[in-house]
């Protein structure tokens, strides 16, 4: 890696509040989970977890180390475009919550999967849980290679050699940790993160002549008329409303189907505490979001205004540069503290669910008489293993962090979403069309991907394709339609009925919903599948159609 | 009857809201507006505290009802026949 100029001149500092930071986090690990003996308490903590301490936990394993590098990269990159696109990232937790959270939390499930094996069945899981797996990983990915980005800037010791020290050390973290230790580190990490991020940013804005330096997130509009001066182009949103509803199938929908987020609702102590954690969570990821995108603009302001040159390859690193070029070292070293907070969150989310995904969806599936105490040690095996993988693949990353991320929110929309939503709201779903939406999906948004076929894409403009932006708004219409349709007609076809379980699922989805009694009129609307049906054709159509990129 | 009702519209609409709030850069694309706010383009700053403050209020008014959805469906499992429960439960 490249951009060897942007180093603390004192990495000992640096080193000194990392070292300090890992140690707290160790240490809360450890304490936290020294009594996880069963797979509830590794995955869930338990399912005891408070409002407040969950949805910072919430915030904090949402707001992955992008907040600090990837981001502000691509509104360096796309400016305004970007900032409406993350915007509704805020959603992921709110819509989780009110469309199947709090179903799958009275269901007492560890991952979405565990929901898709009983509605589904065996099959239709494994590949569930494939694909999440590959959603975790690209995820945890992202994660791994923006630690090891942060270190080479903290110490300029090479990409690789920091990935492997600080990634082995970051998975032995997390696999001692547990849910439990994850969530409470999680809580702490989130106040870091917010601190760490927006008090260095007032510090900029103030030298940069910022009057409304002491509110970063939104009084920075004195900066408007000098950034409209150096760049007219800053707030045009460059893209057509199609680019602008492309966000909606490709990461308003694919976050529902990210299992790390799920399986912070699961954690929570009730129902009603999980709605309130859903309210602490908008709360604070709506603040540091807007400090988010305030560090962009002066990112753009500084770049176009005061003479501050970063070159693309260290775009990723426009949040340590600006601490490095207008605050004191000890200040940059804090937000370097920040930075891998926050990265270590979201990688405690990424990789226990890749445990809960290996060890209870796809093993004890497969071996439902595994005993409990290998099956948990199955499960810290495949945590650590998880976090193994994520590092090797970070050996040669792509050019920028947040794409990866991204794309992974698109598959996670593809092949998930859609069997939880329509599982969980209608009573019809069954195996054959859940296992046909996942594959077809799947296949088709990983063919549209360029990270497959390059000459296969559908606008052929690199960060809208990267992003999986026109490969879920054609994937997920389809995969919403195989789900619906398919299971429409074979149980309608007498010789597969005996390969079905009507009973157990109508039974299942009363029982989530909270019913004590069957109703036939419940759950059952073949009015809203058509609908979902037609809506999603035309917008599978409306993708196929040139984007004029 | 009434609570599921209430239950399904609710999840229908909370979730249209959201999603609405959360992408209001979507409706200026389509119907771009030319002024200023605080400051700021009415595009530029609008989407964004609609996707904090109005993301928070609506997630106030979603544990709101969400939770008496919840006391509407225990109420009227309550009030199922004894026998009913008795073979259901």
């Amino acid at each position: 890696m490249e951009g060897q100029s942007w180093q603390l001149e004192n990495p000992i500092l640096g080193l000194i509040v990392v070292g300090a930071i890992f140690v707290l986090f160790y240490v809360v690990g450890y304490l936290s989970n020294r009594k996880s003996k069963s797979a509830k308490e590794l995955y869930v903590g338990g399912s005891n977890v408070g409002a407040i301490t969950n949805g910072l936990a919430m915030a904090s394993t949402y707001m992955s180390l992008a907040t600090f590098l990837g981001i502000t990269a691509l509104i360096l990159q796309l400016q305004v475009p970007f900032i409406m696109l993350w915007i509704q990232l805020i959603l992921a937790i709110p819509l989780i919550t009110i469309i199947y959270g709090t179903s799958l939390r009275r269901m007492g499930a560890f991952s979405p999967t565990h929901f898709i094996r009983d509605r589904y069945g065996v099959t239709a899981s494994i590949i569930a849980a494939l694909f999440m797996i590959l959603v975790s990983v690209m995820y945890a990915l992202g994660q791994m290679i923006g630690i090891a980005i942060t270190f080479e800037t903290l110490l300029g010791i090479p990409y690789i050699t920091g990935l492997f020290i600080f990634g082995i050390l970051i998975v032995g973290y997390i696999t001692i940790g547990g849910m439990a230790g994850a969530t409470n580190n999680a809580a702490i990490q989130m106040v870091i993160i917010a601190l760490m991020f927006i008090v260095p940013l007032a510090a900029i804005m103030k030298a940069i002549g910022a009057t409304g330096w002491y509110f970063p997130p939104l009084l920075y509009s004195d900066m408007v008329p000098a950034m409209l001066d150096a760049l007219p182009t800053f707030f045009d949103y460059q893209f057509s409303p199609k680019w602008y509803f492309s966000i909606i199938p490709a990461l308003t929908i694919g976050a529902l189907g990210l299992p790390h987020l799920a399986m912070r609702v699961y954690t929570a102590s009730s129902l009603k505490s999980a709605r309130l954690a859903m309210v602490w969570f908008a709360f604070i990821l709506g603040l540091v979001f807007s400090a988010t995108y305030a560090m962009g603009f002066v990112g753009v302001f500084a770049t176009t205004t005061q003479g501050v040159t970063i070159s693309d390859a260290d775009a990723d690193k426009l949040t340590i540069i600006l601490n490095m070029v207008y605050n004191p070292e000890w200040v940059t070293a804090l937000v370097i503290a920040g930075a891998i907070s926050a990265g270590l969150s979201t990688l405690s989310g990424n990789l226990l669910a890749i445990g809960a995904l290996i060890s209870q969806d796809i093993i004890a599936t497969l071996k439902p008489d595994i005993q409990q105490r290998l099956s948990l040690r199955i499960g810290f095996v495949a945590i650590f293993l998880g976090g193994i993988v994520s590092i090797l693949l970070a050996i040669n990353p792509p050019a920028f962090l947040v794409v990866s991320i991204l794309w992974a929110f698109g598959l996670a929309g593809v092949t998930n979403a859609p069997l939880i939503i329509v599982g969980v709201w209608w009573k019809e779903a069954n195996k054959f069309g859940a296992i046909a939406a996942s594959v077809v999906g799947g296949i088709i948004y990983i063919i549209v991907s360029p990270f497959v076929f390059p000459s296969i894409v559908l606008t052929g403009h690199g960060v809208t394709d990267g992003m999986g932006l026109s490969g879920a708004m054609l994937a997920v219409p389809i995969s919403f339609i195989l789900l619906i349709v398919i299971s429409y007609i074979t149980n309608r076809m007498p010789s597969l009925s005996g390969k079905l379980t009507k009973q157990a699922d109508i039974e299942l989805i009363e029982r989530i919903h909270g019913w004590k009694d069957i109703k036939a009129y419940r759950y059952n609307s073949t009015l809203g599948a058509s609908i979902t049906v037609v809506v999603s054709a035309a917008i599978a159509i409306w993708a196929l159609m040139p984007w004029g990129m | 009857m009434k609570a599921y009702k209430k239950e399904v519209q609710f999840t229908i609409w909370m979730t249209a809201a959201f999603i609405l709030v959360g992408n209001v850069g979507l409706i200026f694309s389509i119907f771009p507006v030319d002024a200023m706010l605080f400051g700021f383009p009415v595009m530029y700053i609008v989407p964004i505290l609609m996707g904090w403050f109005g993301v928070f209020l609506l997630t106030l008014v979603a544990g709101k009802i969400g939770n008496r959805i919840d006391d509407d469906i225990e109420r009227e499992n309550d009030a199922l026949g004894q026998a009913d429960e008795a073979k259901e439960v």
